[in-house]
């Protein structure tokens, strides 16, 4: 690469503002250059706003059910509450913030960035799929939190068609439109990558988080479909009686997991492809180094991808499942380990040696990558028949799926928030006060679901707010982590809005970091590049360090 | 035969470096989106299917009380609708455009005598007790492995219908917007790309008829 390259794609004084063209963020300021903006960066910026918003939602319903565990006998909310509150949890945090999260704020700002377009395929159909998201999503939101809903997030038949007497059909409503935003938004990112690559951008020259993301969407189209039309029978069944899975009305409840699962144990890898995907651009800039096995990463993500829909029998081992059915699910769950695993020793790999940097966002990727590493074994001890036997349906599985959702997606969120945030707004972020609540996350998260290991192991049932007193100190102890870890959550939200107006202001470059998004100008112009970007390089070219590098 | 031949092209939108790249795009995100369509009535053909497997015997007692012969005319209609609708590609491609709008009208035509046939046969379905789940009693009492695939009928032909609806909407929508000069010249590709969305309404059908009204007769 001759020297005019390097200083071209990494300038390392930030650029005058003086006679650039006006950034995404200065075009226009009135609300309606927001609201019926078709940028995908902007619509990006309305995406984490209200993601933002349901995950409060969300915190606060689990701070409450934190709250209500800490004594034994229930004594602080009535159980009809309690069920509530754990719902408001589930549903929120599921649907509307995890699911969401990362594709439809970092995927929507970055995809066309990172290959070179100008935006995605179909802009205006980008924000629709945002105003479907936040219609569903307010209507659900509302229901649950003024009528209440008492199903968790999983809507099991008979208790959401037959027994529950709370406001079912509302929250199902939300749910299944906001199931539609998640198709526009697979919808877009698949026809982007196949038809909007800059030339010369290859397959195997996109960045991993776009083939993750390419992953991803492929589960939000063959998935989100069958949820969509069981969720429909849902509401068909509960509101005019057309019997599908209440056997007094010929149905078959075991039906609604087969269906709920097909997509329900996908949705896991909605949450945390994107998030391998984050992790696969923080490590090699942090470390200086390649991505270790860079087509390996780019298959493990098909491979989970695909094997994922093929696994959902895992959640019915109790449910009268026949023998030959469980143990062939137990295998075929035995399998999503070994994706999982070749991307785990290949960003270690990726480590070993490098000049690693412990800045914010690293600090966030090494916590996944350790917290993944015990969510994913704990899996396999779930998907071992004999003690799936033993630990189903107590916290055991809320702790595993826990370490998966917020050890793995949660924080490559803030990982990937803090390695962007200097390209969405043109700001750095107080990088000591990134640290200590990196920190604070990582220490209030372990205590806080560590010991729920403890108690599904001893016996403790997920979803009952009363428990015997033994399981006491246990629980008093996760509160208190929980503590911990909101405050590592307030910090963030505080310091980062903060740097919107005090923070310094941030080079094109900030982290010596490779891929097109690097390029441009932080934060980009409307159309992302001041000159179509022509791409003659491997993803990563990372300068070689050592002959064992080559 | 004849029509003013009017100039066929696509106005480019900016996000896209030219014509091809959007045609590209258009086409591939609808088939993508029917893709997701397929896999919406999947899991219902999935369930039919696993009760003709487990229960043959009510399913059979279900299905002779389907309307089979109003069934296979409504799929003669679809298919049919299917022929004008590629005439009216075809033309839109010819840049024909008055024949294309005549075309799209027939097609919206055999889409709505297609509702009509159902609508009737749901009244059938309603004086045999075949609608469990309106108050009267079931036709087939005692039998819940019936009733769940008769739900499964009217869970399954009342989404095709909602898509069907839909579908005729969109046509004569935009037959309206081409019944003025120059709607070829800007928005050809809108034909194509729509085109495969009512063969796609007419392909589930395809499925639909011999997985309810056929196998197990
Ligand atoms: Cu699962």
């Amino acid at each position: 690469m001759s020297p005019l390259d390097i200083t071209l794609r990494d300038p390392e004084t930030p650029r005058s503002t003086l006679g650039r063209p006006p950034d995404y963020l200065h075009e226009a300021h009135t609300l309606r250059s927001w609201f019926f903006t078709t940028d995908h960066k902007r619509i990006a910026l309305l995406y984490l706003a209200t993601i933002t918003a349901f995950f409060v939602v969300g915190a606060i319903a689990a701070g409450l059910v934190r709250l209500s565990l800490i004594v034994p006998n229930g004594q602080i909310f009535t159980s009809d509450t309690y069920n509530k509150l754990f719902t408001v949890h589930g549903v929120v945090m599921v649907w509307f913030f995890l699911i969401p999260s990362i594709p439809a704020t970092f995927g929507n700002f970055l995809i066309p960035l990172m290959i070179g377009a100008k935006d995605l395929a179909f802009p205006r159909l980008n924000l629709l799929s945002w105003y479907v998201f936040i219609g569903g999503g307010l209507f659900t939101v509302a229901d649950l939190v003024i009528g209440g809903v008492d199903t968790g997030w999983t809507f099991y038949a008979p208790l959401s068609t037959t027994f529950s007497n709370t406001y079912v059909v509302p929250a199902l409503i939300g749910v299944i439109i906001v199931g539609f935003s998640s198709i526009l938004t697979g919808l877009n990112f698949v026809v982007t990558i196949h038809t909007m690559r800059a030339p010369g951008m290859t397959w195997f020259r996109m960045p991993i988080f776009v083939w993750t993301h390419y992953a991803v969407s492929l589960i939000f189209l063959l998935g989100t479909p069958v949820i969509t039309i069981t969720l429909i029978l849902l509401v068909m069944e509960r509101s005019f009686g057309i019997g599908v899975f209440d056997p007094r009305l010929g149905g078959d409840p075991v039906l609604f997991e087969h269906l709920f699962w097909f997509y329900s144990h996908p949705a896991v890898y909605i949450m945390v492809l994107p998030g391998m995907g984050v992790i696969s651009e923080i490590v090699p800039a942090f470390a200086q180094k390649r991505l270790f096995g860079y087509r390996f990463v780019a298959y493990a993500s098909l491979a989970l991808a695909s094997i994922t829909f093929f696994v959902w029998g895992h959640h019915m081992f109790v449910n009268g499942e026949s023998n030959l059915a469980a143990l062939v699910f137990s295998l075929l769950s035995f399998a999503v380990a070994v994706p999982s695993a070749v991307k785990v020793y290949n960003w270690t790999a990726t480590m070993y040696k490098g000049s690693i940097r412990l800045q914010t966002p690293m600090l966030y990727a090494m916590g996944y990558i350790g917290l993944f590493v015990l969510g994913g074994l704990t899996g396999l001890f779930l998907a071992t028949l004999s003690i799936n036997e033993h630990t189903h349906g107590t916290y055991f599985v809320v702790a595993h799926f826990h370490y998966i959702m917020v050890g793995g997606t949660m924080l490559a969120f803030l990982g990937g928030l803090h390695f962007w945030w200097p390209k969405f707004t043109g700001k750095m972020y107080p990088e000591a006060w990134g640290r200590v609540s990196a920190i604070f996350i990582f220490i209030g998260f372990n205590v806080t679901f560590f010991p729920q290991f403890l108690l599904g192991y001893l016996g403790m049932p997920r979803r009952y707010h009363d428990y015997p007193p033994e399981f006491q100190l246990l629980n008093i102890v996760s509160s208190a982590g929980a503590t911990i870890l909101a405050a590592g959550y307030i910090f963030p939200m505080i310091y980062l809005i903060w740097s919107l107006w005090f923070g310094r202001q941030a080079p094109s470059n900030p982290w010596q970091a490779k891929g097109l998004e690097w390029t441009t100008t932080s934060p980009p112009p409307t159309h992302n590049f001041e000159t179509p970007p022509t791409v003659d390089f491997a993803p990563y070219d990372y300068p070689l360090r050592t002959p064992a590098d080559v | 035969m004849s029509d003013v031949t009017f100039p066929v092209g696509i106005d480019v939108h900016e996000q896209f470096a030219n014509a091809d790249q959007q045609r590209h795009a258009a086409q591939l995100g609808m088939w993508i989106w029917l893709v997701t369509e397929l896999l919406l009535f999947a899991g219902l053909f999935m369930v039919a299917l696993v009760l003709h497997i487990m229960h043959p015997g009510s399913v059979r007692a279900a299905v002779l009380h389907f309307k089979f012969w109003i069934g296979a005319a409504n799929t003669a209609v679809l298919i049919c609708s299917s022929f004008t609708m590629s005439g009216a590609i075809m033309l839109s491609r010819m840049g024909w455009q008055r024949w294309m709008v005549r075309c799209m009208l027939a097609t919206a035509a055999l889409g709505s005598l297609f509702l009509l046939l159902k609508g009737y046969e749901y009244y059938l379905d309603y004086a045999e007790h075949m609608m469990p789940f309106v108050g009267q009693p079931y036709a087939l009492e005692g039998d819940p492995a019936s009733r769940l695939f008769t739900n499964l009928y009217f869970v399954t032909t009342a989404l095709h219908g909602a898509h069907l609806t839909t579908g005729v909407a969109i046509l004569l929508w935009m037959a309206w917007q081409a019944h003025r000069p120059g709607f070829l010249q800007a928005r050809q590709n809108r034909i194509e790309v729509y085109g495969l969305y009512w063969h796609f309404i007419d392909l589930i059908w395809i499925i639909v008829f011999p997985l309810l009204y056929v196998v197990g007769r």
